[in-house]
């Protein structure tokens, strides 16, 4: 097979035909800087290019490869190309974190914890990748630096915040990537783009070295295009860090080993009723339900009060971002993003009393939610309320609701980040005529296990696919 | 909060801060403080009891050694 051919592949079939030195990983990064040349230009995934940095890495593991290094032959990602959000510090180049703020600041010096894991697995890094400023956003339609556009239709918009992460996924410029999930922004692009996504548990993957959007709420995580390439990747980023207070001291729980071409004996599944039903569309829906049968579900659960867990997440996401960038507001609000700027404003100026409850509340809708897994293994949701929006829409019409359709497309996924449970997000076809929509697998904290499981068993049973854009 | 209370609340808060509001930032400042204000109306008529602790756990910091 050609390299421009096994760049489409998954990552997992890349990386074994690496170690096999059927091709090799400088051919790979050679391919993917040419079709990242060919297709960028409508998909606008990238902000910006490393280009010798994987030139030279990808030449150092052939060289390994060829000397005999059981080391390298081991490795799980052998001369993958991947590509980062660029909220993720990479050694010699500025983190814009989507801004323009941050143009003005030094490169960074050193790689982010998960950039050092990833390499450390063999993976080789092609770049850093277009998203909403400040992370502030489900579109990426980034004003400086131009809209990411969904590779599947390019008027249409990619998700965000990690808009370019999925788009670059889908696009086959790379088979895998990273993005941050604060509320939505894993789960969000990787619906619209149609890959698969992980969002982990809170606290599993440390943050250190990514610029920061709501402390409290953040997390990061992989895209791919199939069930294994995120497991291998998040069994590849596992680990305290002790620089990330929010990081857990957890045991390193390896997922990609066990996953199967069926579902864990006895697995219990549900479907999310409520809030999860009534905020999605007609296409929204029937993919969950597609989901739901082909994992056999059983019952619908309703979780209390999640109309309030969202009113949580949302002030908190506005106190906190708003105040790690006081500074910034004060003296120069005119370099903002015009899309966030005011919401950053007025986040400011949140009552104290406002902010706490909102940290009492998503303490008690965790406790409740930690109730009905008693029941259930997995649940399922809709992922967003609708497929891909075009570029520009302002509203979204849901049943006789007309919300403003930028932050409603992350009216399921807010709830479920907002107290830190892990979710991989399927993507499915046929629910719309023309467009892929996801479906969030979600689980008890700490069991990316089970939503890595399922997600590789409906990819195994055709439910779940996530084929490369036909572009162009 | 009606308007009028979200315009004095946002012009004296955003002076208490040092937070400059340019005329043209300030009507989006205040559709999104309202947005707000309905969201707060939410999490503060739930009524919670005193073993609802806030959600943030502080983490003690080692010196190094």
């Amino acid at each position: 097979m050609t390299a421009d051919a096994l760049l489409l592949q998954p990552a997992h079939v890349i990386a074994q035909a690496v170690r096999r030195r059927d091709c090799s990983a400088l051919a790979l990064a050679e391919a993917a800087a040419t079709r990242l040349q060919a297709t960028d230009g409508v998909v606008n995934a990238f902000t910006q290019r490393t280009l010798q940095r994987a030139f030279a890495r990808a030449a150092a593991l052939d060289a390994r490869l060829a000397a005999g290094d059981t080391t390298a032959q081991a490795l799980p990602l052998a001369g993958v190309p991947y590509a980062v959000k660029n909220l993720f510090d990479i050694e010699g180049v500025v983190t814009l974190a989507g801004s323009k703020i941050e143009r003005d600041r030094a490169p960074a010096a050193r790689d982010a914890v998960l950039v050092q894991r990833m390499d450390a697995a063999g993976a080789v890094l092609l770049g850093a990748l277009n998203m909403d400023e400040y992370a502030y956003g489900f579109t990426t339609e980034n004003s400086h630096e131009g809209p990411t556009r969904n590779p599947h239709d390019p008027t249409r918009v990619a998700g965000g915040s990690s808009g370019g992460s999925a788009a670059a996924v889908a696009a086959g410029q790379v088979p895998l990537t990273l993005g941050s999930d604060t509320n939505g922004s894993i789960r969000v692009p990787a619906s619209l783009c149609g890959v698969f996504g992980l969002k982990p548990t809170f606290g599993r993957l440390p943050r250190t070295g990514s610029y920061p959007f709501v402390a409290s709420l953040d997390h990061l995580g992989p895209f791919a295009r199939s069930a294994r390439d995120l497991a291998l990747a998040y069994d590849a980023m596992q680990g305290a860090d002790a620089a990330d207070p929010s990081c857990v001291a957890r045991p390193f729980e390896p997922t990609s080993a066990a996953l199967g071409q069926t579902l864990p004996a006895g697995l219990r599944v549900g479907v999310l009723g409520g809030w999860f039903r009534e905020m999605a569309l007609p296409e929204a829906r029937a993919a969950t339900d597609s989901v739901a049968a082909a994992l056999g579900a059983k019952c619908t659960v309703d979780w209390p009060e999640v109309a309030r867990a969202r009113a949580a997440a949302f002030l908190i996401t506005q106190a906190e971002s708003s105040t790690l960038h006081l500074a910034d507001l004060r003296q120069r609000p005119q370099d903002f993003e015009p899309l966030s700027r005011d919401r950053f404003l007025a986040g400011a100026l949140l009552p104290a009393a406002w902010l706490v409850q909102a940290q009492r509340v998503r303490r008690w809708f965790a406790r409740q939610v930690a109730a009905s897994f008693a029941d259930v293994d997995l649940l399922l949701a809709p992922a967003t309320p609708c497929v891909a929006p075009a570029i520009g829409t302002e509203w979204l019409q849901l049943g006789d609701r007309r919300l403003p359709a930028r932050a409603s497309l992350g009216l399921l996924t807010q709830p479920v980040s907002c107290i830190g449970l892990p979710v991989c997000t399927v993507p499915v076809w046929g629910a719309h005529p023309a467009l892929p929509i996801g479906v969030q697998l979600i689980a008890a904290p700490w069991r990316e296990d089970l939503v890595l499981a399922a997600a590789a068993a409906l990819e195994s049973q055709g439910v779940a696919r996530a084929p490369v854009a036909a572009l162009g | 909060m009606d308007p009028a209370d979200i315009e004095r609340h946002v012009d004296a808060t955003a002076a208490v801060l040092g937070l400059p509001l340019a005329p043209a930032h300030r009507p989006g400042v205040l559709q999104y403080f309202a947005l707000a204000a309905g969201m707060a109306g939410q999490v503060m008529d739930l009524p919670l009891g005193p073993e609802d602790e806030p959600a943030e756990v502080f983490v003690p910091v080692e010196p190094p050694r």
